[in-house]
């Protein structure tokens, strides 16, 4: 069983997602139709698993992300977006979100999409492998002196396959590796993205002089 | 045209700087006077006239701050007193004067007329205060000329650049609305997109559950869904591309969007930009791929296209989840010339110095295309 909070501000997808969580045995120990809501909520329902929507009347999902991971760095946010804007999703992730799935996915995909990230495994569609490899490559061609981490060869590798469609289970097979191996180089990829974020976000302080005491 | 709000707000600043101009000439008008007193027949009568040119122009410039007051009366009254002042010199100083009473002092009423008339009211007041000035005099010196000359050119000039002003001033305003419409619209289509996208979304996941005809419901939800995903992608990158470099991520989406095969399109994220004949011959190779998968893939058959952009080179990866390629049937299709699917995926490839792979096994069919950009 997991303890599940749904923030959305569509009413029926906050009960359709509440529903299927419940049905399927798990604990909906909150939900909230707006930023405001969902921070005021957060801190006493001590979810494992947020399952966020991107778009959100009153601030956006990156946002309240951001919020999240500061007051509970062990908290795992589940990104769940109808229209998946490219850039919204990427900045989530950088956020700190381990997962992202489209409002599409079946109601089984999203409870299994629910259990995996409440187990701390990054949740990937291909389209946010393909934006993660996007990313990395910019890292890549960027200035030398970049002190962002890089993708291993076998992490791109990984990485593509699973921009290709192919689950765990595929990858292991086809590369002789434990589903597990694959697994963490999945996660790896992940971590690698939310450090070069705080990297760069410092990096990004340092430069504007933010981070001396005012005189 | 009508004058629009930015055209009356450049017409203000400009009488505002007239209002220094105005002080400036008065000044240098009063002084002038007291200077060469001497050379007045009627010095009562001068100071006078002195007097009521500097009072007018206090007024004038309290008038000219109220748009609602730059009426036509209040420019020609401007003029006329300009002109009286003139027409009287010759009386109030001696008929061989020198200088006329209110001499650069004119300029207020002439910048006036130009800056509210543009170059016509420049001209106008400008030859009417030539000729005030020629008029009564005896005779002309090449001073006179002079004056009169440059009074001549700068009244239109003036009204010229005072027009170019109202009119650059209105193009910016036009723009900046223009700008701000696209960002309002397009916040708003996202607002209506998402909504949508949530109701064929949702209308896709019961559908499945409920089954039946509902299954085609949903499913038609389904492809409707992805249809609008693909737009606002296009929709979101169509503004950069720019001469006859294109999208290619944009390009791929809408041809796998079309297409009958079940495709899902992954991009780096932002325009992918190459070469018109580059996306065209990716694309069609791509399409090549997918037709390859209706084809042989069987009923149900999924795929996935992932494109990469380097900095030299693109790649775009096709995979389907379909049985696979025996191995060795490409090449001894090759070898019997039964070039089919090789040469159209192949041949696009490298006829834009690329290369294409393809791989084959349990976890289906994979081609790799890759295109150096030169």
């Amino acid at each position: 069983m997991v303890r599940v909070m749904v923030v959305d501000d569509h009413p029926m997808w906050r009960d359709a997602v509440e529903r299927d969580l419940q049905a399927a045995g798990h604990d909906v120990v909150a939900v909230a139709a707006n930023g405001r809501e969902a921070m005021a909520r957060f801190p006493a329902a001590a979810p494992q698993v947020v399952v966020l929507d991107l778009q959100l009347p009153d601030s956006t999902g990156v946002q309240v992300t951001g919020m999240m991971m500061e007051f509970d760095p062990t908290a795992k946010v589940l990104i769940l977006s109808a229209s998946g804007e490219q850039d919204d999703v990427l900045e989530a992730i950088k956020a700190g979100a381990t997962g992202y799935l489209v409002k599409s996915a079946s109601s089984a995909e999203l409870i299994d999409a629910v259990v995996r990230t409440s187990e701390g495994e990054a949740v990937f569609t291909p389209g946010l492998a393909g934006l993660v490899l996007g990313e990395f490559r910019r890292i890549a061609e960027g200035p030398a002196d970049d002190p962002r981490d890089q993708l291993t060869e076998r992490e791109t590798e990984i990485l593509k396959m699973v921009a290709t469609g192919m689950s765990y289970k595929q990858i292991a097979a086809r590369l002789v590796l434990s589903h597990r191996t694959v697994q963490n180089h999945v996660q790896n990829t992940l971590r690698k993205l939310q450090m070069n974020n705080r990297v760069q976000l410092t990096r990004w302080a340092i430069e504007h002089g933010l981070d001396q005491d005012p005189a | 045209m009508p004058r629009t709000d930015s055209a009356v707000a450049v017409e203000d600043r400009l009488h505002a700087a007239l209002a220094i101009v105005r002080v400036v000439v008065t000044v240098n008008m009063v002084g002038l006077n007291a200077y060469r007193r001497d050379n007045f027949d009627h010095p009562r009568t001068g100071l006078a006239i002195v007097v009521a040119l500097a009072l007018w122009t206090a007024v004038a410039i309290w008038l000219y701050r109220d748009r609602a007051r730059r009426t036509p009366p209040l420019l020609v009254a401007d003029l006329a007193i300009a002109l009286a002042a003139m027409a009287v010199t010759p009386w109030a100083k001696s008929p061989d004067f020198h200088a006329t009473i209110p001499g650069f002092w004119v300029m207020g009423a002439l910048l006036a007329w130009a800056i509210h008339w543009h170059w016509r009211g420049g001209l106008v007041a400008a030859v009417l205060i030539a000729a005030a000035d020629l008029l009564p005099r005896t005779e002309v010196d090449q001073g006179n000329y002079g004056n009169v000359f440059l009074v001549l050119i700068g009244g239109p000039v003036v009204g010229f650049m005072c027009e170019s002003l109202q009119r650059m001033a209105r193009e910016r305003d036009a723009a900046e609305r223009a700008a701000a419409a696209a960002e309002e619209r397009t916040r708003l289509a996202r607002a209506v997109h998402d909504g949508v996208l949530q109701v064929l979304a949702m209308t896709q996941r019961r559908g499945a559950a409920a089954g039946a005809e509902w299954a085609d419901l949903g499913r038609l939800a389904g492809e409707q869904e992805r249809s609008l995903r693909s737009l606002i992608r296009q929709q979101d990158t169509v503004a950069v591309g720019a001469g006859d470099r294109v999208d290619l991520a944009g390009a791929l989406d809408a041809m796998a969007t079309a297409h009958p095969v079940r495709v899902e399109v992954a991009t780096p994220g932002g325009a992918v930009l190459v070469d018109a004949r580059v996306a065209e011959e990716t694309v069609a190779a791509v399409r090549a791929c997918l037709d390859n998968v209706l084809a042989h893939g069987g009923d149900g058959a999924s795929a996935w296209v992932l494109a990469e952009a380097g900095r030299d080179e693109i790649t775009v990866s096709v995979r389907d989840d379909g049985p696979g390629i025996d191995e060795g049937r490409l090449a001894a299709a090759e070898a019997e010339g039964r070039l089919g699917v090789v040469s159209s995926i192949r041949g696009r490839v490298e006829e834009l110095g690329g290369t294409a792979r393809v791989e084959s096994g349990e976890w289906g069919t994979e081609w790799v295309l890759s295109v150096p950009l030169a």
